[in-house]
């Protein structure tokens, strides 16, 4: 009886990895800037995460509001409780596909284009990205850089405040990723 | 064997399952690692903005200013709006001013700043240590944030007889700010205060040196930037609350909106209490809300940052 319970685990592990082509990576830095008349506005977070999945070509990302450091505390504050309101939307995530099709056995820089939607401040938008997708000796890293427009995700800027804030926020997104060959965590064998 | 006929069973429904959903099992396997890995960070979050100011209309706030910050402070008093000192003659008390504070509080590190202030009442200067001990964090494992408050107060200049040492002229407040920000727009605090003057203050027979008083103060915001903000505070004081006639004592009582422009607070008030300052309100508030004897007030807070500046543009 053990034996079977032993091979009926070990087949369905086998049976959920098959096809199965993940790439995570868990400290996806994300920056974001924006020139303004009286001061520049800059943030970064490394704590975003990303999962691609080579053979389907389909993607994701998702990160945490409140992890975006600012020079200027306040500005911080600001950021989470004025405009992005992460307390209600605690993160901005983007779902996709890349359009290409990626073979990841073979080195080189790839120019892609990625299909998907952006969920920021709980407004989803349907947006096509371009990157460039890097691959060296089986380690893929991603980069890409698009503007997000504040109006179409309902972030208000006041009239009061504007001309600290532009209106347009560009964003730089890097990640290097690492295979993932267990994904579903109850496939773990001894 | 019934037990190997089910697992068979099984082993067929789980394989049947698995090759009808294949398509999905790609995303399906993606999503539940994606989801694998943003569990682990988005619980113990400190929550923040409980307040917007380190003050609401008369007490301190569980907010301090962040390391390398400066908060600029102006908090003026006018004169009683009507009544016999107020109305018309007076232009509703703008003519007159019954305190005016200026204050500077530097972020030594982001839980604890150092506070200097002058007031016109009394003259006195004052000198405080704030310290933020616990943060409301968003699982609630802390479900209010406390902050401590310390403050040296003294009226170097004021000729009273009361004053027969330089010693005799110095206040102390103690207080614990303990406060909890329910929704994005409703935070509540209470603040248990040790006042003691080293002289009696006001300088009346049967006035004590010490004594404890409670603040309530919170704020609801009508929009992002706009919040309606109520401050109370009531002394434990047998001899204020014995206190008839004209004599008589009242409870510190403002109401306000507080309006918040990327750096500036500014908080436009009506309040009873003529102090600013937390040893001269909670000890000396004479005038009564219902003679008329309430005053417009405002408080501008202004935040300068001194980090490291960044170049415009480096980098991009």
């Amino acid at each position: 009886m053990k034996y079977i319970g032993i091979i009926l685990l070990a087949w369905l592990s086998i049976q959920n990895q098959a096809g199965q082509d993940l790439y995570a990576c868990k400290n996806v830095k994300i920056d974001l800037f924006s020139s303004a008349p009286i001061e520049d506005i800059k943030a970064s977070s490394t704590s975003g995460t990303s999962v691609y999945n080579a053979t389907t070509g389909d993607i994701a990302f998702s990160v945490p509001i409140s992890s975006f450091q600012f020079r200027k505390s306040r500005m911080q504050e600001h950021f989470n409780e004025n405009y992005m309101e992460s307390d209600k939307y605690p993160r901005a995530s983007f779902k996709g596909k890349v359009q290409e099709h990626v073979d990841v056995t073979k080195n080189g820089t790839y120019p892609v284009t990625v299909t998907g939607n952006l969920d920021v401040h709980g407004v989803t938008q349907p947006r096509t990205v371009h990157g460039t997708l890097t691959i060296a000796n089986g380690t893929i890293s991603m980069a890409s850089e698009f503007m997000v427009k504040c109006v179409d995700h309902k972030i208000d800027i006041p009239r009061l405040v504007f001309r600290n804030i532009a209106e347009s926020i560009k964003m730089n997104v890097s990640a290097t990723y690492t295979a993932a060959s267990k994904p579903n965590p109850n496939n773990k064998l001894p | 064997m019934k037990k190997f006929l089910s697992l068979l069973i099984i082993t067929a429904i789980s394989t049947g399952l698995w090759a009808q959903t294949k398509p999905a099992t790609g995303t399906t396997a993606a999503d539940s690692l994606m989801n694998a890995m943003n569990k682990s960070e988005t619980k113990n979050e400190p929550v923040i903005a409980t307040f917007k100011s380190t003050r609401l209309i008369l007490g301190s706030t569980t907010e301090t200013v962040k390391k390398k910050n400066l908060n600029f402070l102006v908090i003026h008093r006018f004169g009683d709006f009507a009544g016999s000192q107020g109305g018309g003659k007076t232009f509703f008390g703008l003519d007159n001013s019954s305190d005016i504070y200026i204050g500077f509080e530097y972020g030594i590190s982001n839980n604890l700043d150092v506070e200097f202030g002058r007031s016109k009442f009394a003259q006195q200067i004052d000198l405080g240590l704030k310290y933020a001990v616990l943060h409301q964090t968003s699982d609630n494992s802390s479900p209010v944030a406390i902050t401590l408050l310390g403050k040296a107060g003294v009226k170097a200049y004021t000729d009273d007889v009361a004053f027969q040492t330089f010693g005799d002229r110095f206040a102390y407040v103690g207080q614990a700010i303990i406060a909890r920000k329910f929704s994005s727009a409703f935070s509540l605090q209470i603040s248990p205060t040790f006042v003691r003057h080293n002289s009696v203050f006001p300088y009346v027979a049967g006035n004590e040196k010490d004594m404890f008083a409670l603040g309530v103060a919170g704020r609801l915001k009508v929009t992002k930037r706009l919040g309606i903000v109520v401050d109370y505070a009531h002394p434990f004081s047998s001899f204020r609350s014995n206190a008839t006639g004209a004599d008589a004592f009242y409870d510190p009582l403002g109401v306000g909106l507080e309006i918040e422009t990327g750096g500036h607070v500014f908080t436009i008030v009506f309040s009873n209490a003529k102090a600013i300052t937390e040893s001269n309100y909670l000890s000396n508030t004479q005038s009564d809300w219902g003679k008329g004897q309430f005053r417009l007030g405002f408080t501008i807070s202004r935040m300068f940052s001194f980090s490291p500046k960044e170049k415009k543009n480096d980098k991009y």
